[in-house]
């Protein structure tokens, strides 16, 4: 994580239980001068205490620690970094603490209990063997409620980047237009998007007609290292909306033409009229308490020449990878793993990203290990417990040890739902778990 | 110990994203599945080199890949300067039209100053001056060619370079002798006015100036050709530059000496010398393939950019990536646009007949 180091606060400490007031003091002091409420910055006191007591009592006790605090303008950034060198890192598993024996020891479950307080909690592997436990409290922001004027007309019209100003008309027409399954829920605080933009995490474009009315918009960030997300193009203007939809989707491209991106990916919002100009994908799955599932179709397309390269695969997934390689004209080398009887050691670790707004977690696997079909039993039970109605797991086809977990996934009942071409190592095929059958 | 790159490396070179050339023809065949592949992404001459630098590389010594090559390209730069009347001081050789590029932009720019080009053109002005940590000024294109007004506008105090692709590749667009002359005026010797030439011999229209006229009035000019593109030698890395006498001298400072190496400055010369009608054969095979592809494409309701060049553009119905995937499929290999910030639009070579139906036919099957 490439992370604005003047935005950015660090307290080395070690990992221990006597500690843990200076670390929340000092998560709370950093919270409150990048802005947060009350509320917010002590619930997320309040998953620090756990992460903090959690990694002194289970993880790596007595070890140097760093805690930093990361100001991304529209939320705050907890980071506990350590050095995986001689631990066993099981216990960073989000459902470590379960066995097939026994119900968890709440005492234990300290990484789950964060993530109830916070918006995002997710464990990642870094460069020279570093562990990075992050956790993400967003600040709350007023909803769009002023009544807009749609633009009278949009025959001619220019893009530019907004301003703070113009960014907020921006994403009060897209609230008050826009079908809300067609436009992320940020767009209804625009306060929020400013805060977002800012950060530059966040990119925007706005088409505007003669009398410089905004006629409508696209949003853009980077997904991964190589892939831009877009959100949009949103018009506002029905009579020309192929028009002004084309007109962002180009300027779009252009922006990110000559960058590190790969690839353009669409989830949400992209109007029909734009299709031609991706590659469907395929869609996820998404379950909601009391609502029927609803299919989230991605739209992609690569902004270079497809280079080609090798894949690693393993049982009926290679099927589903020929199948889908030869729809989206990629060219895959596919190779297969095979076990030999090698021995195989120590116990596995999977990264989890928790979005609670969602009831979804993403897994993905850090750390081979011999207990590999035991520890996705455990996260299922553990996380279907939770409440969890939407559970996805991220294999990178470029990294040969994980296709180990290709027939374990499957006959966990996890399905393959989505390539992403270039979004790892090489390409990720993300598997959507499905208890129905 | 490893190093720590973040702190090593400048942010303008960490954030830069290096640019991945496509794999060996064997392998892409491998890849794609395909058994004959028409490569017709690079603008290369499908007639290659002209005989006398065919039989410059067919004879040149084993013995003589030991011995250093000139290290200034002595009696290229005398055939060179002949060729255009003017000093061999005036010439700087490079590996590549691409290395005296990065020669231009370290002679003049430093941290804090700016380059300006258009932003549909070719791309390694702008990645040269990006890697180095000079801003990149690129002026949106007006129908399709470069805007002088708006670059003139978008000139400051710390811009050092203008560079100007005549013709616009991959547009074919070029700005007449007139709109050159008046360029030139306006900007009045302040900044450097790079003219890349690289397709100079392609071109036929009679209003299109040669950039050498111009030195010796502006000296301000500094002139790009190559040997890649109609003289055949894309694959020995060799192209020139030339300017006023003071200039040249100051980008000298910056110029990597031996980097041409030895076969290349005797095919480039024996180029040159070529008395075979090379020029003129490569220039009708171009024209009956432009007017037949012209023709075809036209015929699918395709919308072209067609100018100046051994080349055109085509606009597709959807993604030129995918595009090029499937064409690859079939054993063609294009040029996607949106690196060059034309979505949906490919770049196709003109070349011999043979490669030309196997295109449209190709192109015919992905897109129906």
């Amino acid at each position: 994580m490439d992370m604005d180091k003047t935005r950015t606060l660090t307290l080395g400490i070690t990992a221990s239980a006597p500690y843990m007031p200076v670390a929340t003091s000092f998560v709370e002091s950093a919270a409150i001068v990048f802005g947060m409420k009350k509320e917010e910055y002590l619930r997320l006191c309040l998953a620090t205490e756990e992460i903090f007591l959690y990694l002194s009592n289970f993880v790596c006790p007595g070890k140097a620690l760093e805690v930093q605090c990361f100001n991304g303008f529209y939320y705050t950034r907890v980071l506990f970094r350590f050095s995986a060198v001689e631990l066993n890192l099981s216990g960073l598993n989000i459902a470590s603490t379960i066995t097939p024996a026994r119900e968890p020891d709440l005492d234990a479950m300290g990484l789950l209990i964060a993530s109830r307080s916070v918006d995002h909690l997710d464990v990642a592997a870094e460069k020279n063997n570093r562990i990075c436990l992050t956790i993400t409290k967003e600040k709350a922001y007023p909803a769009h409620s002023e009544k807009l004027n749609l633009p009278q007309s949009a025959e001619k019209i220019s893009t530019e980047t907004p301003d703070a100003e113009r960014l907020k008309y921006f994403a009060g027409f897209a609230a008050q237009f826009c079908d809300s399954a067609q436009r992320p829920a940020f767009l209804t605080y625009p306060g929020k998007l400013v805060d977002m933009v800012a950060s530059g995490e966040y990119n925007a474009i706005v088409a505007l007609n003669t009398k410089k009315e905004t006629v409508g918009g696209v949003l853009f960030c980077y997904r991964t290292e190589k892939i831009v997300q877009c959100f949009g193009p949103y018009c506002f203007c029905k009579e020309q909306e192929n028009m002004i939809c084309e007109t962002l989707l180009e300027a779009c491209l252009s922006k990110i033409a000559r960058t590190r991106a790969l690839g353009l990916l669409s989830i949400s919002g992209l109007p029909e009229s734009l299709r031609h100009n991706f590659e469907k994908l395929g869609s996820l799955r998404y379950h909601e308490e009391g609502k029927a599932p609803v299919d989230e179709f991605s739209f992609y397309r690569l902004l270079h020449e497809d280079p080609g390269f090798e894949v690693w695969s393993c049982g009926d997934l290679t099927i589903y990878l020929k199948s889908e390689y030869r729809r989206l004209a990629l060219a895959r080398e596919i190779r297969t793993i095979r076990d030999m009887g090698e021995t195989r050691s120590g116990a596995s670790l999977f990264a989890a990203e928790v979005h609670r707004d969602r009831r979804a977690v993403t897994l993905r696997p850090l750390w081979p290990g011999n207990d590999l079909a035991a520890n996705i039993e455990r996260h299922i039970r553990f996380l279907r417990n939770d409440g969890f109605l939407n559970l996805h797991f991220e294999l990178d086809l470029g990294i040969p040890w994980q296709a180990e977990l290709i027939p374990i996934l499957l006959n966990y009942q996890f399905e393959p739902g989505i390539i992403l071409p270039f979004a790892g190592k090489s390409d990720i095929v993300i598997f959507e778990y499905n208890d129905e059958t | 110990m490893k190093p720590d790159l973040d702190l090593l490396v400048p942010a303008y070179v960490r954030e830069f994203e290096p640019y991945i050339p496509s794999k060996p023809d064997s392998e892409l065949m491998k890849l794609y599945g395909c058994n004959r592949l028409f490569r017709l992404n690079n603008n290369e001459n499908p007639l290659g080199p002209p005989p006398g630098a065919r039989e410059v590389i067919g004879r040149f010594p084993p013995p003589k890949g030991a011995v250093y090559p000139s290290g200034d390209s002595y009696c290229l730069r005398r055939e060179i300067a002949a060729l255009h009347n003017i000093d061999p001081d005036q010439i700087l050789v490079g590996n590549g039209a691409n290395e005296v590029i990065t020669f231009v932009i370290k002679a003049f720019c430093e941290k804090g100053d700016n380059i300006i080009t258009a932003d549909k053109t070719f791309a390694v002005y702008e990645w040269v001056a990006t890697f180095s940590g000079i801003e990149a000024r690129v002026i949106p294109l007006i129908r399709e060619g470069f805007d002088d007004q708006a670059m003139v506008e978008a000139i400051d105090g710390h811009t050092k370079i203008i560079f100007v692709c005549n013709p616009n590749n991959p547009t074919g667009t070029y700005w007449s002798k007139d709109i050159l002359t008046n360029f030139l005026d306006t900007v009045d010797g302040k900044q450097i006015v790079v003219i890349d030439e690289a397709y100079f011999e392609f071109v036929e229209a009679a209003d299109f100036p040669n950039g050498m006229d111009f030195i010796e009035r502006y000296p301000n000019v500094v002139v790009f050709r190559t040997f890649s593109k109609m003289y055949g030698l894309a694959g020995l890395r060799i192209g020139y530059l030339a300017g006023d006498l003071n200039v040249v001298d100051m980008i000298r400072r910056t110029c990597v000496v031996y980097s041409v190496n030895g076969i290349a400055q005797e095919a480039a010369q024996a180029a040159l010398q070529d008395n075979t009608n090379h020029i003129q054969r490569t220039r009708d095979l171009i024209k009956e393939s432009k007017s037949f592809l012209c023709e075809e494409l036209s015929r699918m309701g395709l919308s072209l950019i067609v100018g100046e060049g051994n080349f055109l553009v085509v606009r597709l119905p959807g993604s030129d990536t995918l595009a090029y995937r499937k064409l690859m499929h079939e054993g063609v290999m294009i040029r996607p646009m949106t690196g060059f910030r034309y979505p949906n639009h490919i770049r196709i070579t003109l070349a011999q007949m043979e490669a030309m139906e196997a295109f449209v036919s190709a192109l015919k099957k992905i897109l129906h």
